[in-house]
């Protein structure tokens, strides 16, 4: 009561302050109206009471009504608020604004219900219910601030505190801990706990995710992750009462790709980060949002670093591409940043060894042997984590010097850039969840792109999908067919021989997955065309809906696929005498002849840098502003989180540099003017955040292609799932994890 | 010691641009007059040659020479016989005055280079950082 009529008090009193200035001082207007002339049927009627600030809803909580008319009404602290049917009374709460303290409840996991500290007094109810399991009835009347319900918070806090030991001081959730958080908030002053408390023994998870099991509170929100997000059932429940103990039964480590999230997800410190652990305090680190860019999946992140050093990378929610979750390559391999890093130009003396220059020396030595190149001799190659602004200097560079050999790793010989549904995963990500029916082709989701396979695991588990995969024999964390390991399952399904081809015709959202491996092939052309074929007999290309999908295997494919970096010729490196590499540790230095003039530019000392005559140091990711395209075609940006190394420069940069030492100079001084150039290209890398639908499909427009399929086996297209690009390769945790956790 | 300048007075206020265009000269006489009194108080023989000092001393008036207004080229003139004075009067150390009178910005070799002279301001900045 008290509450709203201050308020009430406060609108008046600001709204009469309002008026009064908005008149003039020497008139002053008497308003009158017909409701303040007969005050007694103005006090008859029932006033509503002023309305209190809009209730927000919190938490992130969105509603969506599928069907209008089945909104229910209930009273949440007498404010009443309209829910879809379905709705428990904890998620009516967040939408009304309130928010209720929970362990063991999270949106995106099963409801558990044993924590209970999300008890509220619901009327006519003999005890306060657990309103994450409750469903919301109509009419219903919650209370969330009554003396029951905080006494049944600061009892339930006491509980949880009873048994939980004293670490707060040494334990690294400090500072972003639930349990201290809600204690604070909710619980009550003093414990009244003098017995021994409990410990239980430590269980040894691997190199990542660290565990002190005397301090978990048995939320079991770990398991249920494990189970149903993560699709390996490695974590249970052992013993009962408070001898419960969360582990593995038998003695063995968290493999899956996705054990990193547990770690966000446990509400206290007994599930943490293992590189992290007593590194920082998560209030010294400054947060920065930024893209992932170990695969092509683009997750966001936020790189929270201290300083010049990045100490640990987290999730930041996206709903349409990794929603909350990371995988453990995208955590872990920022160690990757601080090692092996260049950070000098240096030029290869005669001895064979390098020697540090200046910039004006390295870019002088450049110049003149570029000058003696011939046009057709010179190659550039842009690398896996290249962002779209230096791919773009790079093309125009090269252009000028009269070269038209550029391309990217990972995008094959000869690769098709002519239509962009060609080359991107057509179906969004967050389309995927509408499918029914996958043809996974050539591509191993759960190693190439974690995200995906997350996403194929969701829908697969809620409305029980079919998959089916043809490639080699590979690990999936859901029910799949494996139909065949080449080409030929790919004409038996085209013409209609196997069992599954009555799956993909009868199902009404299909969806083809075909790996990016498949570009390396020779027989490419010829596979597309039969995977298009395959699409046609299924009608998985309509006007509503196109489940005709590439998933790209780097961050840097589909950027430069819109920008046009496609080679003339796809024999040129045998025939280089200048060759550029932007990053690509990827190519077989082995084709490269002996006189050829090698210039690396990049971050780390990989593996081509040992071929290189010239290295110019460049900034990596999280060094430097940088478009980015996922494998969908949604264009992000990552922003400098920590200052660049030495004497490094962005890449962009020293093309610009570089052009102008040469004598070709490029065009555009700053990022906006190359951003400009990259809008006569390519507009939709420019569009952040958003993707374009193609417009046109390639099943429908290219050519049937008559050549025969080469019959050999897919091979996988990722050896090792945490050594895949040069900050990776350089990771020491990376490392440890490729020992310990690979599937041998 | 040190002789003390005679001139270390405030002087009155120049009427007009020719007044203190004078002052400036008179100004550039004493500082050029002192120099072998500097030199011998600092021992700056093996460093630097009477004529390199004048012409820092003429480079460091140059600096200024695009202002109008007399006030604020009395100020100058004010600052100017101030340090002139500090100087003479041994007031500064020998490394000061190597620092800041005989050493340029790019070291020992003062290059007023020609290497930079063709390139454009993105050039100029990217030879100095990443971030501009």
């Amino acid at each position: 009561m008290g509450l709203g009529q201050l308020a009430s008090r406060a609108l008046l009193r600001s709204s009469r302050l309002t008026t009064a200035t908005r008149t003039s001082h020497f008139l002053r207007t008497i308003v009158s109206t017909p409701e303040l002339h007969n005050s007694e049927a103005a006090a008859s009627q029932s006033q509503p009471e002023p309305d209190l600030p809009k209730r927000i809803p919190v938490g992130g909580a969105r509603i969506h009504f599928p069907n209008p008319d089945d909104a229910i009404e209930v009273f949440v602290d007498g404010y009443p608020v309209k829910i879809p049917k379905g709705m428990t009374v904890l998620q009516a709460c967040e939408i009304a604004g309130v928010d209720i303290p929970r362990f063991c409840y999270h949106s995106r996991l099963s409801i558990a219900g044993n924590c209970r500290m999300c008890l509220v007094e619901v009327e006519k109810s003999p005890k306060p219910v657990a309103s994450c399991a409750m469903p919301a009835l109509p009419g219903m009347k919650i209370k969330t601030d009554t003396p029951i319900a905080k006494k049944a918070r600061e009892g339930v806090m006491e509980f949880l505190l009873m048994n939980h030991p004293l670490d707060c001081p040494i334990c690294d959730q400090g500072g972003e801990c639930d349990l201290q958080d809600q204690s604070m908030a909710f619980g009550s002053d003093r414990g009244r706990f003098t017995e021994m408390k409990r410990s239980v023994v430590d269980k040894n998870l691997g190199p990542l995710v660290k565990t002190v099991m005397t301090r978990c509170i048995q939320c079991t929100r770990c398991v249920r992750f494990a189970t149903e997000v993560a699709g390996v059932q490695d974590l249970g429940m052992l013993g009962r009462g408070s001898g419960e103990e969360i582990g593995t039964y038998v003695e063995r480590l968290m493999t899956s790709e996705l054990s990193g999230n547990v770690i966000d997800i446990c509400p206290v410190g007994a599930l943490t980060s293992k590189p992290f652990a007593f590194k920082a305090r998560n209030w010294e680190l400054k947060g920065t949002e930024s893209i992932d860019v170990t695969d092509a999946v683009g997750s966001n992140i936020r790189i929270d670093s201290r300083g010049p050093e990045v100490m640990r990378i987290l999730p930041r929610l996206n709903e349409d591409i990794n929603e909350e979750w990371i995988s453990d390559k995208t955590r872990f391999f920022y160690d990757g940043l601080k090692r092996q890093r260049l950070n000098d130009p240096m030029i290869r003396g005669a001895d064979g060894r390098f020697k540090t220059v200046s910039w004006r020396d390295a870019f002088a030595v450049v110049a003149e042997v570029m000058h003696q190149a011939k046009p057709e001799e010179i190659v550039g190659v842009a690398g896996k984590l290249s962002d779209a602004e230096s791919m773009m200097a790079l093309k125009d560079f090269l252009n000028k010097m009269g070269s038209n050999n550029i391309w990217c790793e990972g995008n094959g010989s000869n690769p098709n850039a002519d239509l962009r549904s060609g080359y991107i995963m057509n179906t969004t990500i967050s389309g995927l969840e509408k499918a029914d029916v996958f043809l996974l082709v050539g591509t191993q989701p759960r190693v190439e792109a974690a995200m995906v396979n997350a996403r194929i695991r969701k829908t697969v588990r809620a409305t029980n999908a079919t998959v089916g995969y043809i490639g080699p024999a590979a690990d999936f964390n859901y029910d799949h067919q494996h139909l065949g390991t080449g080409p030929q399952t790919l004409i038996e399904l085209a013409e209609g021989r196997l069992p599954f081809c009555s799956a993909l015709s009868n199902a009404k959202n299909p969806v083809i997955i075909v790996g990016a491996g498949i570009f390396e092939r020779k027989d490419k052309d010829a596979i597309l065309s039969t995977v298009e074929a395959i699409a046609k007999n299924a009608n998985a290309v309509r006007p509503d809906w196109n489940g005709l999908n590439m998933l790209l295997l780097n961050a840097a494919q589909a950027a430069a696929l819109d920008l046009g970096l496609v080679p003339e010729s796809d024999r040129s490196i045998e025939s280089a005498k200048f060759l550029y590499l932007m990053g690509a540790d990827d190519l077989n230095m082995e084709k490269v002849p002996d006189d050829a003039f090698v210039v690396y530019q990049g971050h780390h000392g990989d593996r081509s840098v040992y071929r290189a005559n010239v290295i110019f140091p460049s900034s990596a990711f999280a060094e430097k502003e940088g478009t980015y395209a996922n494998t969908e075609g949604c264009a992000q940006t990552t922003v400098p989180a920590v200052p660049t190394v030495g004497d490094a420069r962005d890449d962009w940069k020293i093309i610009r540099a570089m052009s102008e030492v040469a004598g070709a100079q490029l065009p555009y001084d700053t990022l906006s003017a190359i951003r400009s150039r990259i809008r006569t290209v390519a507009p939709s890398l420019l569009h952040t955040d958003e993707r374009e639908p193609a417009t046109f499909s390639t099943s429908y427009l290219r050519p049937e292609i008559k050549e025969k399929m080469d019959m050999a086996p897919f091979e996988p297209a990722v050896e090792n799932f945490y050594m895949t690009d040069a900050v990776t390769r350089a990771s020491k945790i990376m490392a440890q994890c490729s020992a310990l956790l690979m599937k041998k | 010691m040190a002789s003390t300048l005679k001139y270390v007075r405030v002087p009155p206020n120049s009427a007009n641009l020719e007044e203190a265009r004078k002052r400036v000269f008179e100004f550039f006489k004493t500082a050029c007059r002192s120099i072998p009194t500097i030199m011998d108080i600092y021992i700056l023989d093996d460093v630097a040659k009477p004529s390199e000092l004048r012409s820092t001393v003429a480079s460091e008036i140059r600096k200024n020479a695009h202002v109008t207004d007399p006030k604020v080229i009395d100020m100058l003139l004010f600052k100017a016989t101030e340090e002139l004075s500090n100087i003479v009067e041994h007031a500064k150390q020998r490394h000061h005055i190597i620092g800041q009178y005989v050493v340029g910005r790019q070291g020992l070799t003062q290059d007023l280079g020609i290497k930079d002279q063709g390139n454009s301001n993105f050039l100029k900045n990217f030879y100095s950082g990443n971030y501009f």
